[in-house]
């Protein structure tokens, strides 16, 4: 294995892989060149080039499907998620690495259980409490869900990365005369901003992904975040449209697109953190 | 001693503060219906109109005998085969392959980890399309190569729809697995590849005596992980077949969700939930168990 001798060679390796990765992401370039085409010409032949090169399809998706105001309500519910996430999720994890032994270890025990917990199982309890809380499919329900289902992943990366964050400074604030709260938001919070980005990645992507936990808490006529919108709209038809639904797929596969191309090192390792235990 | 405690009293005032949003919103919204869903598993409720029955264990008899849920384990246990092996073992191959690039690493690796950052709802229309029978881009392939009486209805056909799962999944998250595994590659100090080579070794020895036995932290945890993942398969089965043909494809997951929403037998969904979940924490901990052993520490 002479690794230092062929050092930044592009060899028969790094060409096989790179086809192989090109077959494997073959699916959304297929898509990506269907989605300018009609369906006719999809039918007759996925891997031609269009005929014409069309934006009609895309001039659909928020025309006929309407889909922009749903792409604008996930993106306010994922600011919304997030801002809870990173100011609730810290304070916690604070409080729980700060404390003396017992009570710290029976929150962190409490709250660890919570990343064991399968969806299915609080699903219909859930609803049936947001029923008697008469917030039953409302943005505020889900918000609450996405919050609080996201808190114990959240806590248990900003205890881990707390861990690693030296006492003193703290110290010095307390003895200037600095309360906890107040240490916490001037000293701690922003030296966790690494932690933070990673949240901010991970909760972001995966609220804006969402179908599932949406279409069940908001109920498939109100929720108005994109995915279930595309779901529904696509339900409702009787014929399959390809065309429609590259586009569709396309359009919401972008933004998450480019944010991976500019920054694929933080978005690996943000999508990563919650795995290692 | 006043001052003591007042200074204790501030204390707890900012632990209320810090971790009382935290506490208040995780044990409504979470533990208070897992609880409820625990309490449930020993009712008849519906879900949405009668108030619930106590009927003991009856639910849990019930599950004894459902032909359903049997099946549904089947097919979640077969999909879990399949994964578990992918996830550990073929993820394993592809990141040593990707870490001996010595060039367009982060192109390469990018490629392949993709389809993780997809919405599963993407991921399922792209699969519908591929594997459609009259109109997806295999079936055309095949038909267009005179190879016609190869194309199937990848979807509808009992035997191959467990298959067409698989894919779904394992394309979309292998990227996930393998850098679980690169991650761990990264840290395999150089001295020993050095030393390897000095001693003749090929490819296939530096991989099984030096790569092997370092990453076997790394096998535990994606053994583990894709075991949960092939388990609470659900939200894919929703997106593509519906548990269909007939309840082929309902994985335990889809079965809960079926009962609780689409049938109404809350109790009961809380009974099957409950024994699934008492039946992977058991399995990882032995996972976790087993493999703790063999873990080589550098």
């Amino acid at each position: 294995m002479s690794r230092r001798r062929n050092r930044r060679r592009f060899g028969w390796l790094e060409g096989l892989m790179l086809l192989a990765g090109a077959a494997f992401v073959s699916p959304c370039l297929l898509a990506l060149l269907n989605a300018f085409k009609t369906n006719p010409e999809i039918i007759g032949d996925p891997l031609a080039l269009p005929g014409r090169w069309s934006w009609d399809n895309f001039r659909f998706i928020f025309t006929g499907m309407k889909l922009a105001r749903p792409m604008l309500n996930s993106l306010l519910m994922c600011a919304g998620v997030i801002a809870c996430l990173v100011t609730v999720a810290p304070m916690a994890a604070y409080s729980i690495m700060r404390r003396k032994m017992a009570t710290g270890k029976l929150l962190r025990v409490f709250f660890l259980v919570g990343l064991t917990v399968p969806f299915q199982i609080i699903m219909v309890p859930l609803l049936k409490l947001f029923r008697v809380m008469n917030i039953q499919f409302t943005y505020l329900a889900l918000l609450l869900h996405y919050v609080s289902w996201g808190l114990p992943l959240c806590i248990f990366i900003y205890s881990a990365f707390m861990a690693t964050i030296p006492r003193e400074l703290e110290e010095a604030a307390a003895i200037d005369g600095c309360g906890q709260v107040g240490t916490f938001w001037r000293i701690v919070f922003p030296l966790l901003t690494p932690c933070t980005i990673t949240v901010i990645i991970f909760w972001g992507l995966w609220i804006w992904n969402d179908f599932m936990q949406a279409f069940i808490v908001m109920g498939p006529t109100r929720g108005q975040l994109v995915f279930v919108q595309l779901w529904k709209f696509l339900n409702d038809q009787y014929v399959r449209n390809w065309n429609h639904i590259f586009a569709g797929v396309v359009v919401l596969s972008v933004p998450v697109t480019v944010l991976y191309v500019v920054m694929q090192r933080r978005f690996v390792k943000g999508l990563t953190a919650g795995a290692v235990k | 001693m006043s001052g003591a405690a007042t200074r204790r009293g501030r204390g707890w005032a900012a632990s209320l503060i810090l971790c009382g949003p935290a506490v208040l919103l995780y044990g409504t919204f979470v533990v208070l219906p897992a609880v409820l869903g625990f309490a449930y598993s020993l009712t008849d409720w519906t879900g949405w109109t009668t108030e619930p029955n106590f009927v003991g264990l009856d639910n849990f008899r019930e599950l004894a005998g459902d032909e359903r849920f049997a099946s549904a384990v089947r097919f979640t246990l077969f999909e879990t085969w399949m994964i578990v092996l992918f996830f550990t073992f073929g993820s394993l191959v592809l990141a040593v392959l990707l870490d001996r690039l010595r060039s367009a690493k982060g192109l390469i690796r990018g490629l392949f980890f993709y389809p993780y950052i997809l919405s599963i709802l993407v991921v399922a229309l792209l699969f519908k399309y591929l594997c459609n029978y009259n109109h997806g881009a295999v079936n055309l392939l095949l038909r267009s190569m005179g190879l016609g009486h190869w194309a199937q209805d990848w979807m509808m056909d009992p035997r191959l729809v467990g298959y067409f799962i698989f894919a779904m999944v394992a394309w979309s998250a292998v990227g996930f697995f393998t850098t679980l595994y690169l991650a761990n590659l990264q840290t395999i100090p150089a001295e020993l590849y050095e030393a390897a080579s000095l001693d003749g070794a090929g490819p296939v020895s530096v991989f099984t005596r030096i790569q092997l036995p370092l990453l076997v932290p790394t096998v535990t945890t994606n053994l583990v992980l894709a075991t949960i993942f092939g388990i609470n398969l659900f939200g894919q089965i929703v997106v593509t077949t519906e548990g269909g043909p007939g309840y082929r494809t309902a994985t335990v997951g889809y079965y809960i969700y079926w009962l609780g929403v689409k049938n109404n037998r809350q109790g009961y969904a809380s009974a099957v939930s409950f024994t699934v979940f008492a039946a992977l924490v058991a399995v990882a901990i032995v996972q976790v168990a087993l493999l703790r052993r063999r873990q080589v520490q550098l």
